[in-house]
C-alpha cells in the first residue's frame, strides 16, 4: 500500500472515531459518563503523543507527565495569579510546556537510550518532589500559609470554561465538546506526523541511527523535535486538564500515574498508530472496574504492565492487526531480519 | 570545622547506603543489559521484612539485617525468574525491562500498602549512644551504618574479584555471548547477580529505614538517587558508582545544609547533568560513544 493511501485510511478511521464520539452525548448525557468520556479524551492525547516519541522516534523519555502538569500548572497559575482568560492561558500553558521540553531535550538528547529515561524521570520526579516540599508564603499575613505551587494541596477554585452560566444543567456537554474538539485536532495531527515523511524519519533514527544518520537524518535535529512536538500535545492535554477540574496538583504527575498512562501506551502497542487509544479505554474500563474492588488500581496496573511486556511485547494493537490478517487469509512476506528497536 | 566533620560524617553515611543500592543496580545492569526500576520496591520490602522479623516474630534486632539479606535476594530470584528472564530476550528488551521491572515495583509497593497501611513505622532496629571523637558527638547508629556498608562492598568486591563465581560474572557483564561460548553458565549468572544486588537493596533499605521510618513508597527517592549515582558513573561500572556515591552524597548533604533541605537532590541532579553534557558516557564509562 502506498503511504498516502494507508495515510488517507488511518484518517478515515480517525474521523469514524471523532464522529462517534461527537454523537455519543445523544446515547447518554449522564454527567458521570461524560466527565469519563472527557477524561478518555485527556490520557488518549497524552498516551498518543507519548507513543510518537518512545514508540516511534525511539526517545523513552519518562517525563511526558511532567509536561501534563506544565500545562496543568501553567493554566491554574495563568488564571488565578495573573488573571488571564481562560482561553488566552491554554495556549500560554501550552507554549511554556513546550520551552520546558526544549530545555529538558537539549540536555537529556545529548544522550540516548536508557539514560534518557532515566534523567528524564529524575527531572520529573525531582519538580515533583520540590513542588510536595514548597513552603514559600504567597500570603504570609494570614494563618494558614499558601505556596505559591499550591504544594501537596495543589491550585483549584479558578474559572474553568466558563460554560456554566450560558448552559446552565448542561455545562459539561460545552466541556465535553471543547475538549473533543482538541482531541480531534491532535490525533488527526499526529495521524498526519506519523504516516507522513516525518514519521518516516523518525521511525529511521529509532531502528537505526547510523544508517539513518549517514543518510542526511540528523538525530539530535529529529529527536528535539519528536520531543517538542510530542510536549506541545501533551501540555494542551494538562491545559484542558486544569480547565475542566478547574484544578492542578501534584497528583497529576506522581509516579503512579505515570505508570498509569505508561500501561495505556504498551498495553495498546507502542509503535502503533491507533494502539494508545484502545489502551486508554482498556485501561481506563480495568481501573475503574479495579477501583471497586478495594481499591486494586495499582495492583492491577502493575500486573497489566507485566503480563503485556511478557505475552505481547508490541501490544493489543499488533495482536488485533495478526488477527485482521490471519483472518483474511493473507500471506505477509517475513521480514528479513529483527525489527531493531531503540 | 566540628560543623565539617559532621557534614563529613553524615555524607559518609548516606554515601554508603547509596553505595549498597548503586552498586546493586549497576551489577545488574552489567550483567543482564537491564535497568531495574524495581530497585526501590526491594529496598521497601528489605526494611519492611526486618520491621516484621523483629516485631512480629520476635527476633533479636541485629539478626534484622540478616532477614533483609534474605528476603532482598529472595525477591530479586523471584524477579528475575517471574519478569526478567522472559523479557531480557526479547527486541526491544532495554525499555520492556524497564516497563515490567516498574510493573512490578508498584505491585510490592501496593501489595506492601494493603498489608501494613499508609501509616509510616519506626524501624525497631536501632543502635543507640554515641561517642565523641575530636569533640564531636558521633552517632552509633551512623558509626553502624558506615561499618555495615563496608562490609558489604568489600564481601561484593572479594566475590567480584577473587572467585570464580565473580569471574563468571564479569565475563558475561564483558560479553554476554562469548562468555557463553567459554562455559559460563550465563543464565545461572543471572540468577546470581539478581540474588547479589537483590540482598544489597534489602539491607541499604533497611539501613534507610533507621534513618527516617517506613513507609511503602520509602524506596523511591533513593533509587532515583542510586540510578543518578550510576548514570554518572557510567551504568555498569560497579567501582564507579561506589565512589560517586559518596561524592554525590557530599554534594547533596552540604548543599542541604547550607540552602535548605530540599534542595539537596536537585543540587545532585544539577551536577550530574552538567558531568553528563561533559562526558555523555559517564565519568568512568569505558563505553565509547559515538555521536551521531
Amino acid at each position: 500500500m502506498k503511504r498516502t493511501q494507508k495515510l488517507q485510511n488511518h484518517l478515515f478511521i480517525g474521523m469514524a472515531i471523532v464522529a462517534g464520539f461527537a454523537l455519543l452525548p445523544m446515547l447518554s448525557d449522564e454527567r458521570f459518563f461524560l466527565g469519563q468520556v472527557i477524561l478518555f479524551f485527556i490520557w488518549a492525547i497524552v498516551a498518543m503523543s507519548w507513543n510518537l516519541l518512545a514508540g516511534h522516534s525511539g526517545v523513552f523519555s519518562l517525563a511526558q507527565l511532567l509536561f501534563v502538569a506544565c500545562g496543568a500548572y501553567g493554566v491554574a497559575m495563568g488564571v488565578t495569579y495573573f488573571g488571564l482568560p481562560i482561553w488566552v492561558a491554554i495556549p500560554a500553558a501550552t507554549l511554556l510546556a513546550v520551552v520546558v521540553a526544549l530545555i529538558i531535550g537539549l540536555a537529556c538528547l545529548r544522550l540516548s537510550g536508557v539514560y534518557i529515561a532515566l534523567l528524564t524521570l529524575a527531572i520529573a520526579q525531582i519538580v515533583h518532589s520540590l513542588i510536595l516540599s514548597d513552603t514559600s508564603c504567597l500570603d504570609g499575613s494570614g494563618v494558614s500559609c499558601v505556596a505559591v505551587s499550591g504544594g501537596t494541596r495543589g491550585i483549584s477554585g479558578f474559572d474553568g470554561f466558563g460554560f456554566k452560566p450560558i448552559l446552565r444543567g448542561n455545562w459539561i456537554l460545552g466541556n465535553y465538546y471543547v475538549i473533543l474538539g482538541a482531541f480531534a485536532a491532535v490525533i488527526f495531527a499526529i495521524v498526519v506526523v506519523i504516516h507522513g515523511r516525518l514519521g518516516l524519519a523518525f521511525r529511521a533514527i529509532r531502528d537505526n541511527v547510523g544508517y539513518a544518520s549517514s543518510r542526511g537524518v540528523d538525530r539530535k535535529r529529529y529527536q528535539l523535535l519528536a520531543f517538542v512536538v510530542s510536549a506541545f500535545f501533551t501540555g494542551l492535554a494538562g491545559g484542558l486538564y486544569a480547565a475542566h477540574f478547574q484544578f492542578a496538583g501534584p497528583s497529576i504527575f506522581e509516579f503512579s500515574n505515570v505508570l498509569f498512562v505508561l500501561a495505556m501506551m504498551v498495553v495498546g502497542g507502542m509503535g502503533s498508530t491507533w494502539g494508545p487509544l484502545i489502551g486508554t479505554a482498556l485501561i481506563m474500563v480495568l481501573t475503574e472496574i479495579a477501583t471497586g474492588y478495594g481499591d486494586a488500581k495499582n495492583l492491577l496496573l502493575g500486573a497489566a504492565l507485566i503480563v503485556t511486556v511478557i505475552l505481547m511485547p508490541n501490544g493489543l494493537a499488533k495482536v488485533i492487526d495478526d488477527t485482521f490478517t490471519k483472518l483474511r487469509g493473507v500471506v505477509r512476506p517475513k521480514t528479513i531480519g529483527k525489527e531493531v528497536r531503540n | 570545622m566540628e560543623t565539617l566533620v559532621q557534614l563529613t560524617l553524615t555524607s559518609l553515611t548516606t554515601g554508603s547506603m547509596y553505595a549498597l543500592a548503586a552498586v546493586g543496580l549497576s551489577l545488574i545492569w552489567g550483567a543482564l543489559g537491564m535497568l531495574n526500576m524495581g530497585h526501590g520496591a526491594f529496598m521497601t520490602l528489605g526494611a519492611y521484612a526486618a520491621m516484621t522479623a523483629i516485631n512480629a516474630l520476635g527476633l533479636p534486632p541485629f539478626l534484622g539485617i540478616f532477614v533483609s539479606l534474605i528476603v532482598g535476594a529472595a525477591i530479586g530470584i523471584l524477579a528475575h525468574l517471574l519478569v526478567a528472564k522472559w523479557v531480557i530476550v526479547q527486541d526491544g528488551a532495554h525499555t520492556n525491562i524497564m516497563v515490567a521491572t516498574a510493573g512490578l515495583a508498584i505491585l510490592i509497593e501496593d501489595s506492601i500498602l494493603k498489608i501494613y497501611g499508609g501509616y509510616p513505622y519506626p524501624q525497631p532496629f536501632s543502635v543507640t549512644g554515641s561517642v565523641s571523637i575530636g569533640g564531636v558527638a558521633v552517632n552509633l547508629q551512623s558509626v553502624f551504618i558506615l561499618l555495615v556498608a563496608l562490609v558489604l562492598v568489600g564481601v561484593v568486591a572479594f566475590l567480584l574479584l577473587k572467585t570464580k563465581f565473580g569471574r563468571a560474572i564479569r565475563a558475561t557483564a564483558m560479553n554476554r555471548d562469548a562468555a557463553r561460548l567459554m562455559g559460563v553458565r550465563t543464565e545461572t549468572v543471572f540468577l546470581q547477580v539478581m540474588a547479589l544486588a537483590g540482598a544489597l537493596a534489602g539491607v541499604s533499605g533497611m539501613l534507610i529505614s533507621t534513618q527516617a521510618t517506613l513507609s511503602p513508597m520509602m524506596g523511591g527517592a533513593p533509587m532515583l538517587k542510586a540510578f543518578v549515582i550510576c548514570v554518572v558513573a557510567g551504568l555498569g561500572n560497579v567501582w564507579g558508582a561506589g565512589v560517586m556515591a559518596i561524592v554525590l552524597a557530599f554534594a547533596e548533604v552540604v548543599v542541604g545544609y547550607s540552602i535548605g533541605l530540599h534542595f539537596g537532590f536537585p543540587a545532585m541532579l544539577l551536577i550530574v547533568i552538567l558531568v553528563l553534557i561533559w562526558r555523555p558516557e559517564g565519568l568512568f564509562g569505558k563505553e565509547r560513544v559515538v555521536r551521531l
